[in-house]
């Protein structure tokens, strides 16, 4: 146990002080760039009053909403087959599946702007194959692209997510579904869905935390269309210098985020579904 | 069973092009002997890595990265695997809650993680600097390596200790003879993704970052303007240091599980990190 | 009469994984009512043969029919069998209801009727007031007889069981055993069964299948099976007797004379050996009696107390293998010492001859 006491120490300086110190301020009022007392709400007052807010909160939600089904509806398949499909494929696509979560975030976000852009590789593609005259301007600046971004980024973690949810249920119960009369879709409703809901809802809420608090992407691919609740509190800190401000935003995205995640596993609890123990 | 998952085949397969199509694109035209970004591509040549590879701003950044992964992955081994013993080993009621405190990290996104730290530095004036992201980066990188150890140690079979101790090794020899051999490979391979998570990070650097910046900072600021190639050729390196480092915890892990025999299933849950 | 219909008919079917032959032209009748079950040792291709009927593999050659009809390219959810597996495969996510019901509400049978026939079906296999556990909750044998329970609600023709008991203590098996008797006689269905335990066939089955290497070795009742083998390898693998290499020197009035390692006995003239010519010899363990004189001498290698008697392996002359006798307690209290010299008795038509290659 004693063992474990400079990473505790290191963690209360490093980790838990920032996160008070974070929180204090939410509280406390603006300077430009300093903050000073008294304590007040005024911070969280202004950050839920604020127009801008509540359209980049929207933004935020349905980008992260969006990116997260997305993900998850494609992983769902990826992860079956590699749970269940049989052969030496099945350990190269596993491998370049995790490969692929450490191509870089920022490379990532760039390598979208190259191929969706006004002259990138889409629109050079479909031009030169004669299918389009002009480039597509839809392509880019637009909630489209950050979508498109960050499902790019954040797949590879829902698939090796689902790849485990998957883990327990052995072909012998999807055996014994179909020897009961459950076709396909059945098998689908029936056993699979209820079995990796809450996986499937591990890795729905880890991609949409991650999506709508996103302020890189949506700077470099988003336009104006795209840009997020991230992105101005970015700027509160760094541009604007209103520190109560960026904090009270940022701990009302953490609080909307933690409610998120009660109502998943009180829906879960309901269904039945948090507690299934595989033998 | 013969699953029929032609469906699932053909989703996977278009998964697969849709991860690694823009990633082959950006490594391709780092190769490119024009200025040109968009198709049709002219040519392979080595001009952009050599104009890279002069540019004293992308020395100072690489050496940058590379002094705070190296000091991010030192400090992280010592302190994780230490803590992994400790919190592995105890049947105390802190472990709950020391578990909590050590896995916090993990769970919130990376700008809070970023905002926080940058400002806990303001307000206890220390200057932004390379240490401040070391510290960051080890906040950051202190769950996952602890995942690994405690994992690691969790499949530990008591029962290996149990027999050096009733053959008369004491402590110290159990450690170094039995549980060390057993799961070194694992940290090291723990030591390689906290180097390579470390090198790769932008979304907490950002913020604590001083005036020297790092290779993500580099490749940050070139996005903000440069449409040349040399921005691929920034990236290509960057993805394959960090590619390079994971397929060694790859294959540290892979010969950790395959020492213990396990089957082709238990080899996949053991090596992938999750 | 009904139960000499066929409720399902395997026909010359073939089957290989990759290069290995699981099955080679096997045809097998099963028939309607009657409780069959497929012997034989690991790989010898009767749970393959189990997964073609049910649907799970789909046979390289050959024919699966209902009744009737061809059902070889059915898909396993539109048969109207059903399957208890070896390992119990209860749903984790439904209670013991849930599981029951799971056919009837994939089939799309209305509330009312379901819980009716889930409660039956409990009832059948005793298990009435366990719906509402969940599948953790319940022992090895508790969770088979739910299998069976979801498996006998859908009414299906036919029933096939892979080696149901094969994970539970052999107490519960022994009580099972019983269990199983009693619901194929009161559910009326067609049971196919397979297993690796000789003993489970003899005390289960209408008819036995001993399968060997992907092949049909002997079809008959548990009675033919064990006293008329039709093979060295049925006789072996059926209650382990001695198989012992002989020659035929004469056959007459029903009565055999044979050579064994120099020493001639005369048995009953009975299975296709029973002509002048190499032949083995099957005599069954317990029909052996140890005397003081005998038809053949044995040196005692191996002795052990079972509780009703004593089981010996002894060496013989002109015999490779150790000669098995098992002996009730009642005729010797003691047990023999080791290296003791004893003849060996038995009644001569407890003895079956079969057919023997030259040199085999």
């Amino acid at each position: 146990m004693l063992l474990t006491l400079p990473a505790t120490a290191a963690m209360a300086v490093f980790f838990v002080a920032p996160i008070a110190i974070f929180v204090v301020y939410s509280f406390l009022t603006a300077q430009l760039y300093d903050v000073s007392r008294p304590f007040t709400f005024d911070a969280y007052a202004a950050a839920l009053d604020s127009p801008l807010n509540r359209t980049l909160a929207r933004n935020s939600i349905e980008i992260g909403l969006l990116s997260a089904v997305c993900s998850v509806a494609l992983a769902l398949p990826v992860a079956y087959w590699l749970r269940y499909a049989t052969g030496r494929w099945r350990m190269v696509v596993l491998f370049l599946i995790t490969a692929s979560m450490f191509a870089s975030y920022l490379v990532r976000i760039y390598a979208w702007r190259t191929m969706l852009g006004e002259h990138g590789v889409v629109n050079s593609a479909l031009q030169s194959l004669g299918l389009i005259d002009h480039p597509l301007g839809f392509l880019i600046f637009n909630r489209f692209a950050v979508t498109v971004a960050l499902v790019h980024i954040f797949l590879p973690y829902a698939v090796l997510v689902l790849f485990a949810g998957f883990q327990p249920i052995r072909p012998g119960l999807l055996e014994a579904a179909q020897d009961l009369g459950a076709g396909s879709y059945m098998r689908f409703r029936r056993v699979i869905l209820p079995l990796v809901a809450a996986p499937a809802l591990s890795a729905f809420l880890f991609v949409f935390v991650l999506s709508a608090s996103d302020y890189v992407t949506p700077q470099f691919v988003g336009g104006s269309s795209g840009v997020m609740l991230g992105v101005q509190v970015q700027a509160n800190f760094t541009t604007v210098g209103n520190y109560p401000l960026g904090a009270a935003t940022s701990l009302l995205m953490l609080a909307a985020f933690v409610a998120l995640y009660l109502a998943m596993r009180i829906g879960l609890r309901l269904a039945r579904l948090d507690r299934v123990r595989f033998s | 069973m013969t699953v029929r998952s032609r469906g699932a085949l053909a989703i996977t397969i278009a998964a697969l092009l849709f991860l690694y199509v823009p990633l082959v694109v950006v490594v391709l035209f780092s190769f490119h002997n024009t200025g040109s970004l968009s198709l049709p591509f002219t040519g392979f040549s080595l001009r952009w890595y050599r104009f890279v590879l002069s540019d004293p701003g992308f020395r100072s950044a690489l050496e940058n990265s590379l002094f705070v992964a190296a000091w991010t992955s030192a400090v992280t081994l010592v302190l994780g695997t230490l803590a992994s013993f400790g919190l592995a080993r105890t049947r105390s009621r802190l472990r709950g809650p020391l578990a909590l405190l050590f896995f916090l990290p993990i769970t919130l996104p990376g700008l809070f993680i970023g905002l926080a730290m940058l400002v806990f530095f303001v307000r206890t004036t220390l200057n932004l600097s390379l240490t401040t992201v070391i510290i960051a980066h080890c906040v950051y990188v202190f769950p996952y390596f602890l995942l690994i150890a405690i994992a690691a140690l969790e499949r530990l079979d008591p029962a290996l200790e149990e027999a050096a101790a009733d053959l008369g090794a004491n402590g110290w020899l159990r450690f170094w003879r039995v549980t060390m051999p057993q799961i070194w490979p694992l940290l090291a391979g723990a030591t390689c993704l906290a180097f390579a998570l470390s090198f790769d990070e932008f979304v907490i650097t950002f913020f604590v970052i001083g005036p020297d910046g790092t290779l993500p900072l580099y490749i940050w600021s070139q996005l903000r303007r440069t449409v040349d190639p040399s921005i691929n050729v920034v990236s290509t390196l960057l993805m394959t240091v960090t590619l390079v480092l994971w397929l060694a915890a790859f294959l540290f892990a892979l010969r950790a599980a395959r020492r213990r025999a396990a089957s082709g299933d238990e080899l996949v849950a053991e090596v992938v990190p999750l | 009469m009904s139960e000499q219909l066929a409720a399902v008919t395997v026909e010359r079917i073939t089957h290989r994984f990759g290069s290995v032959v699981a099955l080679d032209d096997v045809s097998l009748t099963f028939r309607q009512g009657e409780f069959v079950t497929m012997l034989g040792p690991s790989g010898c291709g009767k749970t393959t043969l189990l997964r073609i009927v049910a649907g799970f593999e789909r046979p390289t050659a050959g024919r699966v029919l209902l009744g009737d009809a061809d059902i070889t390219r059915v898909a396993p959810h539109r048969r109207p069998l059903n399957m208890v597996f070896q390992r119990p495969t209860l749903f984790p996510h439904l209670d013991v209801a849930g599981n029951v019901a799971f056919g009837l509400r994939v089939a799309g049978v209305e509330r009312a009727q379901r819980d009716a026939r889930v409660a039956e079906a409990l009832q059948l296999v005793r298990l009435e007031g366990y719906g509402k556990r969940r599948a953790d909750e319940l022992s090895g044998g508790q969770m088979q007889r739910i299998a069976l329970a979801r498996a006998l609600v859908n009414r299906p023709r036919v029933l096939l069981l892979d080696e149901p008991l094969s994970a539970l203590d052999l107490k519960i098996r022994l009580e099972m055993e019983v269990e199983l008797r009693r619901i194929h006689r009161e559910s009326g269905a067609t049971f196919v069964y397979v297993t690796h335990d000789q003993r489970e066939a003899l005390a289960l089955s209408d008819r036995v299948v001993v399968f060997n290497e992907g092949r049909v070795d002997q079809v008959g009742t548990p009675d033919e099976i064990y006293h008329q083998p039709a093979s060295p390898f049925a006789a072996r693998f059926v209650g382990d007797a001695n198989v012992l290499p002989v020659s035929v020197v004469r056959v007459d009035d029903g009565q055999a004379e044979v050579t064994i390692g120099g020493e001639t006995v005369r048995v009953q003239a009975r299975g296709d050996g029973a002509r002048v010519g190499p032949a083995w010899l099957v005599v069954r363990a317990e029909v052996v009696r140890l005397t003081e004189r005998g038809l053949l001498r044995g040196i005692v290698r191996d002795g052990a107390f079972r509780g009703t008697g004593f089981t010996y392996q002894l060496e013989v002359a002109g015999v490779d293998e150790p000669f098995k006798a098992e002996v009730t307690s009642e005729g010797q209290a003691v047990l023999l010492p080791l290296g003791s010299e004893i003849g060996l008795q038995w009644d001569p038509s407890a003895c079956v001859l079969l057919e023997r290659e030259e040199g085999a």
